[in-house]
């Protein structure tokens, strides 16, 4: 990955090598996307049935609320993210409605996978990377003067992926009972126009120069807020507090999951900003392969199942490694990344937000008249609070008796990990995290 | 008048959003999921 050392400022003049660059490190962050979101899902399979799935949706919740104030604090401190909401205030309806956007498709994919099974449920919502494909083109200038080949690349990319994990989900689902139902079946497509609806907000805020790590914060506020409301309306309040309570023992794996899903959703927002939304979510979509190298190394599922299902896991394997390999080698060419310029160009006029300060942010830069990040107090007490309330929840937690494969599960940890350190140092020295 | 000018610039960013047709997608399709949760619930 080449990376300058140098600070950058707004002064340099963007230029070819930049924009590969940026390219490059968009497609890493979400490689390394689909490395966590998947990992997520490991402390999730820890919580033994007996919960209900909107319980378990509300605590990963608060646990990613917890690492997106957190995280964003310890990274670049709030002065940075006060200073961008001055900027661009509007930025905060913006990421609230994504959040929001977000909690209702969360919900719809467990009545999804309880009407019609994780196998045909899967497929159906993984289509939000075709609707976002089509979302980038049709608001965003992508793929506009792209050429065929970068056309089939990423189009034909996000259809083998879908395939692929098609293919995943059917292996993964064997001992599964599904009852099919239509209604299962529109639960499933509903999260994936959602999913896919989602990424507008993304986009918009990353044209208008937002730093991934601002929107994150006011993301969760809809997020909480809407899976908040939905578990109160849909559970009453009273038994909300008393199954909150029979699961006490469960609270910290679930807000671990949420946590970890943060760090891989800080890397998506990234590849969103630099290789935008059609080809970040394909990519960031491979999560669907680390969590079932989770499901069947570390916790031994589809143990003693027959050789098809096995042909099943390769296949899907090597099919979604394939479309992430076509999307990666189908990188925005210059004429492409013209038409992004004429997409942010538009909206800084639109929402008066400073031409420079939008430029400078697409390359990745501070703006020249930027102050320099710096933390405070309240951060550190940020950081302090959360780390506080994870260590409260972890003295209560009980490891619950499963099948658990150490030697596997330090190898996987071992290789998120290095995706983590190489490219958060890629992007601390290429962009300083803007 | 400082407190004038804020109050212009609120209101141009807030009319901003919201004569934004990007912005009716996403509030459409939201809602659109609401309606769907609640009638399959």
């Amino acid at each position: 990955m080449p990376t300058v050392s140098a600070p950058p400022t707004a002064s340099q003049v963007p230029d070819a090598s930049r924009s590969r660059t940026l390219q490059l490190l968009g497609l890493l962050c979400g490689f390394t996307a689909g490395a966590w979101l998947g990992t997520a899902e490991a402390p999730t399979k820890l919580v033994s049935v007996g919960v209900s799935p909107m319980v378990i949706s509300l605590i990963m919740v608060i646990g990613v609320f917890l690492a997106r104030w957190s995280l964003p604090a310890l990274i670049l401190g709030t002065s940075s993210i006060r200073a961008d909401v001055r900027r661009a205030p509007h930025l905060i309806i913006w990421a609230v409605l994504a959040g929001c956007i977000w909690a209702v498709a969360n919900t719809l994919t467990i009545f999804a996978i309880r009407d019609i099974g994780l196998s045909i449920a899967f497929p159906l919502w993984n289509s939000n990377s075709l609707l976002g494909i089509f979302w980038g083109f049709l608001f965003f200038n992508e793929l506009r003067q792209a050429g065929a080949r970068r056309w089939a690349g990423v189009l034909g990319g996000a259809l083998i992926m879908c395939f692929g994990g098609a293919l995943l989900a059917i292996a993964s689902a064997t001992q599964a009972p599904a009852a099919h139902s239509m209604r299962g079946v529109w639960a499933a497509l509903g999260a994936g126009i959602l999913w896919g609806t989602m990424y507008i907000p993304y986009r918009k805020a990353y044209l208008t120069g937002m730093n991934p790590l601002s929107f994150v914060t006011f993301f969760t506020f809809g997020e909480l807020g809407m899976m908040t409301a939905l578990a109160v309306t849909y559970i009453g309040l009273a038994p909300l507090w008393q199954e909150l309570l029979r699961a006490r023992d469960v609270l910290f794996w679930l807000m671990l999951g949420g946590f970890i899903w943060v760090i891989g959703d800080v890397f998506q927002q990234y590849a969103a900003k630099y290789v935008g939304i059609s080809r970040g979510i394909p990519l960031s979509n491979s999560n669907q392969l680390w969590g079932l190298l989770w499901g069947i190394l570390v916790f031994g599922e589809l143990h003693g199942l027959g050789a098809s299902t096995y042909v099943q896991v390769i296949g899907g394997s090597l099919l979604m490694m394939a479309g992430v390999g076509a999307i990666a080698f189908s990188s925005a060419t210059g004429r492409e990344q013209l038409q992004w310029k004429e997409a942010a160009q538009r909206e800084s006029q639109r929402y008066g937000v400073s031409a420079d300060y939008v430029q400078a942010r697409m390359q990745g830069r501070q703006a020249a008249n930027e102050a320099k990040p710096s933390r405070s107090a309240l951060d550190w007490v940020l950081v302090f609070g959360a780390t506080c309330i994870f260590v409260f929840f972890a003295t209560m937690a009980r490891a619950p008796r499963m099948s658990f494969h150490g030697l596997p599960a330090l190898i996987l940890s071992a290789a998120i990990l290095v995706l983590l350190s190489v490219c958060g140092l890629a992007l601390w020295r290429t962009t300083r995290f803007q | 008048m400082q407190r004038n000018d804020s109050s212009d610039f609120s209101r141009g960013w807030l009319a901003s959003v919201l004569t934004d047709m990007h912005f009716w997608v996403p509030v459409a399709v939201l809602l659109g999921g609401l309606l769907l949760l609640k009638s399959i619930h």
